[in-house]
């Protein structure tokens, strides 16, 4: 491969749940590299071990055969992004954004700067003393990026980010994901059931297979960076979703 | 490739590994040992309690007169359950715990039904009932002493005020707190009441009055111990009470385990009947799960 240095690794990951009789194999084996900067989209049918990928990556479950390598020196070097925000409801907005930097001890002054200048990035300054609870769908999101974001994490890890959302909006996020992941060229692994999402996003889309999970096609879909939300009405787009949509169909029936 | 990889990785500062850890390595063991470490622990920490007891009695630290060691409990239970004369008191309890029982919960659990289903019922009895439910149930006994006389009678109506009130309140906010689409879906088929409460708001009530059921089983006993000891001539309360005034402390033992395996069993029956009648709903993860 030309990149000499991988940010990510995984060899031989595989993931299985329960003992004995009911043990179920959710993943893997799965071997994956993803270079620094690289935004990689991950695509599968339900239940084929995308998220359990992801948890693994952020340190949430560990593996049961292979292991999963992290170039940094960092002990905690990712943030997620999951699909029900995971935001506090107890918390305002500026102190859910801070939550991250407050968790690694960030003096407070510098944490409020940080964690405003994040806002004002994300359209939200206004909304700042605001709780979640009053905000829209869209907005709490946009408060999850945020939060996930002012940490300046090496790795991104989205969980279905936008699943929650309505179409139109799911769109407009895309955008805005788009802008800022192409300034801060943070290296990102993203989970969609959206093939749309994925083509538009990702250096990289990856397809799974139904459980257990392995990949079982890689694209790169043909658009240079810095790249726009405008790539959905290129031919080029059409034909990459429907041949990924092949790729997933079968996958995608239940078995 | 491969050993690129493999020479990159030996600069281990660098690089962060996610790797199986020990119950990942070995399930079935790690599983095992850990189910085997909460089980002893569940019966170690009272055994090593009740044989520092006994060792305390043993060695006079304290007055066994006060506080027989748990042998001479265990050996006098043994020799009245084996004589007979425990049983008619247990027997005497349990009836009244289990009439008791009956009557609060089946009450309890229509006023509920009805209060929480009907907003103009609720608005008439709901500021009576938390009215009544905040006075000490054991301060009612006088009043059913002079409803019912002495007998059964007032023990019976106690248990069922005090069982009441868990069973009307958890009912009832079970039925208000019934998701509105559930309700919706029956209304447009043309559901009639009793169909709605057949196939909706009974089962989608019954996990939370369970609940109710369960800790409303515990304070069943604990009430009825309290009335025995100051209106009855017989029961598990009465003998407590009875023995320490005569010095037995022995025996006075012997009642207070009584009721602490009558209370344990019972609520664990309630709990055993809720999990068979409502296999649709996530086990309560509380204690004993299995």
């Amino acid at each position: 491969m030309g990149e000499p240095h991988p940010k990510l690794e995984t060899t031989d990951l595989s993931r299985t749940f329960g003992r004995g009789s009911a043990a179920v194999d959710a993943l893997g084996p799965l071997d994956l590299t993803v270079a620094p900067g690289e935004f990689v989209c991950i695509v599968g049918p339900s239940g084929c071990g995308k998220s359990t990928l992801l948890r693994i990556a952020g340190g949430l479950l560990r593996p049961s055969t292979g292991e999963l390598a992290i170039r940094t020196s960092s002990p905690r070097p990712a943030a997620m992004i999951f699909q029900d925000y995971g935001i506090y409801d107890w918390k305002t907005v500026l102190a859910n954004v801070r939550f991250g930097l407050d968790i690694q001890r960030v003096p407070r002054r510098e944490a409020n700067a940080r964690a405003r200048d994040w806002l004002a990035r994300m359209g939200l300054a206004d909304f700042a003393s605001a709780y979640p609870a009053t905000l829209s769908g869209g907005m709490r999101q946009r408060v999850a990026i945020a939060r996930a974001l002012a940490v300046e994490p090496e790795i991104l890890l989205m969980d279905e980010p936008f699943a929650a959302l309505d179409a139109q909006l799911r769109t407009i996020l895309q955008d805005e994901l788009l802008d800022l992941t192409q300034t801060t060229r943070t290296t990102t692994l993203f989970i969609t059931h959206s093939l749309e999402e994925a083509i538009v996003l990702g250096d990289r889309v990856l397809v799974m297979s139904a459980r257990p999970g392995r990949i079982i096609a890689e694209r790169r879909p043909p658009f240079p960076r810095p790249r726009s939300g405008d790539v959905r009405s290129a031919p080029e787009f059409t034909t990459l979703k429907s041949e990924l949509w092949e790729l997933l169909r079968p996958e995608a029936v239940p078995a | 490739m491969n050993t690129a990889v493999r020479k990159e990785r030996t600069d281990a500062a660098a690089v962060l590994v996610r790797r199986p850890g020990p119950r990942e390595l070995h399930p079935v063991r790690t599983h095992r040992r850990r189910r085997a470490l909460e089980l002893s622990l569940a019966v170690a920490v009272p055994l090593v309690l009740v044989l520092l007891w006994q060792l305390a009695a043993a060695q006079a630290w304290i007055d066994d007169r006060v506080y027989p060691a748990p042998s001479t409990i265990l050996a006098d239970g043994w020799d009245r359950a084996a004589a007979g004369d425990l049983w008619p008191d247990v027997r005497a309890t349990l009836k009244r715990v289990l009439a008791g029982y009956a009557i609060g919960t089946l009450a309890g659990y229509a006023l509920g039904l009805l209060m929480g289903s009907l907003s103009l019922v609720r608005a008439a009895l709901e500021p009576l009932l938390d009215a009544l439910y905040v006075v000490p149930k054991l301060a009612l006994l006088p009043i059913f002493l002079n409803m019912f006389g002495l007998g059964e009678g007032p023990q019976v109506a106690l248990v069922a005020a005090t069982v009441f009130f868990f069973v009307w309140i958890s009912t009832m906010s079970a039925v208000m707190a019934i998701p509105s689409g559930y309700r919706d879906a029956g209304q447009v088929f043309g559901a009639s009441p009793w169909q709605m409460f057949r196939h909706v708001l009974l089962p989608a009530s019954l996990p939370a009055v369970l609940v109710g059921a369960r800790i409303a089983a515990g304070v069943a006993v604990l009430v009825i111990v309290a009335s025995e000891q100051i209106a009855a001539a017989n029961g598990l309360g009465h003998l407590i009470f009875d023995s320490r005034a005569l010095f037995q402390n022995d025996v006075m033992f012997v009642g207070i385990v009584c009721v602490a395996v009558l209370g344990v069993v019972f609520s664990e029956l309630v709990r055993i009947l809720g999990r068979l009648l409502t296999p649709w709903a996530p086990r309560d993860r509380g204690r004993g799960q299995s």
